[in-house]
């Protein structure tokens, strides 16, 4: 329990070290990090395919191509764009009506007795894999369909046309 | 299932056919292979008793009425694009492949039973449009489109996604009968996270559909993507989102109509008065048809707000006739843009001397989504009031009386201006497949306001 309090505690930490810090390559740093916490959290919760996931994706080639636009965009100080005081009220009104309905909703809340999961063990790849070719075969043939789809029109997209036409 | 099946096998043999540069080969192999699929659906229907693939679909008469109308649309408008793509690239087949895969997705959505499927459709539907809004790499409002519909896109899927994740949370499941059965058997104690979950998949849902005030990505991305694309949104995708929408909502919510009609119906009045209003200020056809694309998701919303037995036929009869008129209104556009390159109302000045066929059936088109009698239109509105009525929305009727009057107005400009107003201007020349479309679904707006009786006893 206490391994699940520090990396808690670390999870936090570094999501408001994202928001705080002022140079946006030390943010996506910080964005890995918290992402890393994530994957630490998933292994507590003997969920083995998502954390490998999360690592593989989330924090392997999702956040190169967080900082490859980072440094495309050239975010520098004199771009930034200034927030009008309008805006700033706004954002003030909504953050607080946001945090009125949390508290209001925290206070409702109640503890329950922790309702056991269909499987604890599911989380492990091989329970996972019996799943997704059982019961969900369907859903995961289908979403190659989604994945050609996606394919097909990168590559439509990004290929260069002999002939083009505007209008 | 076979139609599914069918579908998605005819999207990889068009790109093979792309590959082999058999150009001529691509339309009519994309249509008979749409017309097999219909004539597997409806050899499907009242033979889908129980859910397939572990409860994963569940092709029942709603699954095949809705399949079939989505594939006898994206038929007539496949059967417009002989000589449109072309004129953007060469990749032809490509296009007409990405047709066909948002086309299965669709189908998918129709026929779910379970919400991975649901998010599954959804997610080859979106994906597919992202890519067809972008598909004038050079135009900057169609790269606009493409990229606001991408964001908008992603960001209300989260949404979905998080109601689903919160629905499973509570009940422990995906399949709609397990939920449905959820909500039945704790008539007092629902988890309040499945309420959360309920709200949060209306906010994705209505995002899908256009309705305001999730509405803003809608007259950008219509106007913004090459116009057969947009009459494929504004009909196909439309009844895909509605009947996904009424799916979900008439198996598992139906009994705690309480907690969420409410918010449904305020949701609906906002829609019809900023759809019909906004309308009425455009001077750009296509823009003018965007925002009433709005008012229509307001009008369709009613089946949802007033659910009951009559829902599914009340939303098929709507979405049939709207995606008639659209297909219409958008095919006459198409030409006249074509012509003039201009999209306003004065680009229709003259019309009806020189094409009195075209004049005549963007009249019927306009007549249909003004809802006057004789038309689908008509009876697509007669029976999304009446089933309101039966739920006691009295004044939600009035109200969108008053807005099916205000759209009077902005669908009359059109006629006004093609027989009325005279510009010089020569005779539009279409082909034989405009001709085609046009007539056949001019008849059938007609045919169906007269002889209601044909599709409106169907479930």
């Amino acid at each position: 329990m206490s391994l699940f309090y520090l990396v808690a505690f670390l999870s936090i930490l570094f999501s408001l070290l994202v928001i705080f810090t002022k140079n946006p390559v030390h943010s996506v740093l910080y964005l890995i990090a918290t992402f890393f916490t994530f994957t630490i959290h998933y292994i507590l919760l003997n969920a083995q395919f998502l954390a490998v996931v999360n690592f593989i994706v989330y924090m392997g080639a999702i956040m190169v191509l967080f900082l490859f636009v980072l440094m495309l965009m050239n975010l520098n100080k004199d771009t930034e764009p200034v927030k009008s005081n309008l805006i700033k009220i706004i954002g003030v009104i909504a953050g607080g009506a946001l945090l009125v309905t949390l508290v209001g909703a925290s206070k409702a809340l109640q503890t329950s007795a922790v309702s056991a999961g269909p499987n604890s063990e599911i989380g492990l790849v091989e329970n996972l894999g019996k799943v997704l070719f059982n019961e969900f075969l369907l859903p995961f043939e289908l979403s190659s369909l989604l994945l050609l789809s996606a394919l097909v029109g990168a590559i439509l997209l990004a290929r260069k046309d002999k002939k083009t036409q505007n209008g | 299932m076979n139609s599914l099946i069918v579908v998605s096998i005819l999207a990889l043999v068009v790109l093979y056919l792309g590959l082999f540069k058999a150009k001529n080969a691509l339309l009519p192999v994309s249509v008979l292979g749409l017309v097999a699929a219909l004539v597997l659906a409806v050899c499907e229907w009242n033979s889908g008793a129980a859910p397939i693939f572990s409860g994963m679909m569940h092709f029942d008469n709603f699954a095949v009425a809705f399949t079939s109308l989505t594939v006898v649309s994206t038929i007539l408008i496949l059967l417009l694009s002989k000589q449109y793509f072309e004129k953007i690239s060469e990749n032809v087949a490509e296009y007409y492949t990405i047709i066909l895969f948002a086309l299965a997705g669709i189908i998918i959505m129709v026929s779910y039973h379970n919400l991975s499927m649901l998010f599954v459709g959804l997610e080859i539907m979106s994906v597919s449009l992202y890519i067809l809004a972008g598909i004038k790499k050079r135009d900057f409002a169609s790269n606009e489109a493409s990229l606001k519909y991408f964001l908008m896109g992603a960001f209300s899927t989260g949404f979905l996604l998080f109601g689903i994740a919160l629905l499973y949370g509570a009940s422990h499941s995906f399949d709609l009968s397990v939920i449905a059965k959820y909500v039945t058997d704790h008539p007092e104690g629902l988890n309040p996270i499945f309420y959360a979950g309920i709200v949060l998949i209306m906010v994705g849902m209505c995002f899908k559909v256009g309705a305001a005030p999730f509405h803003f990505w809608v007259p950008d991305v219509y106007e913004g993507s090459p116009t057969l694309i947009t009459t494929f949104m504004a009909t196909v995708v439309k009844t895909a989102g509605f009947a996904a929408f009424l799916r979900l909502f008439s198996i598992c919510f139906a009994p705690l109509s309480d907690f969420w009609m409410p918010t449904l119906l305020a949701i609906t009045i906002i829609t019809l008065f900023i759809g019909n209003i906004t309308a009425l200020f455009q001077d750009n056809f296509k823009r003018m048809l965007t925002y009433s694309s709005v008012s229509h998701a307001g009008y369709m919303l009613f089946a949802i707000v007033a659910l009951g037995a009559t829902s599914s036929n009340a939303i098929f009869v709507y979405t049939a006739a709207y995606s008639l008129a659209s297909i219409i209104a958008f095919a006459v556009l198409i030409l006249v843009k074509e012509q003039t390159g201009s999209e306003n109302f004065d680009s229709f000045n003259g019309l009806g001397k020189k094409n009195p066929f075209l004049a005549l059936v963007v009249t019927v088109s306009m007549l249909s989504f003004a809802g006057i009698p004789l038309t689908a239109g008509f009876i697509g509105k007669f029976f999304m009031f009446s089933s309101a009525l039966q739920e006691y929305h009295i004044w939600l009727v009035v109200l969108a009386i008053i807005n099916a009057i205000i759209s009077i107005f902005y669908y009359f400009r059109v006629i006004v201006a093609m027989y009325f107003k005279d510009a010089e201007r020569k005779e539009l020349v279409s082909n034989g497949y405009f001709k085609l479309v046009l007539g056949a679904s001019a008849i059938i707006t007609v045919v169906l306001g007269v002889y209601p009786s044909l599709i409106t006893d169907l479930f």
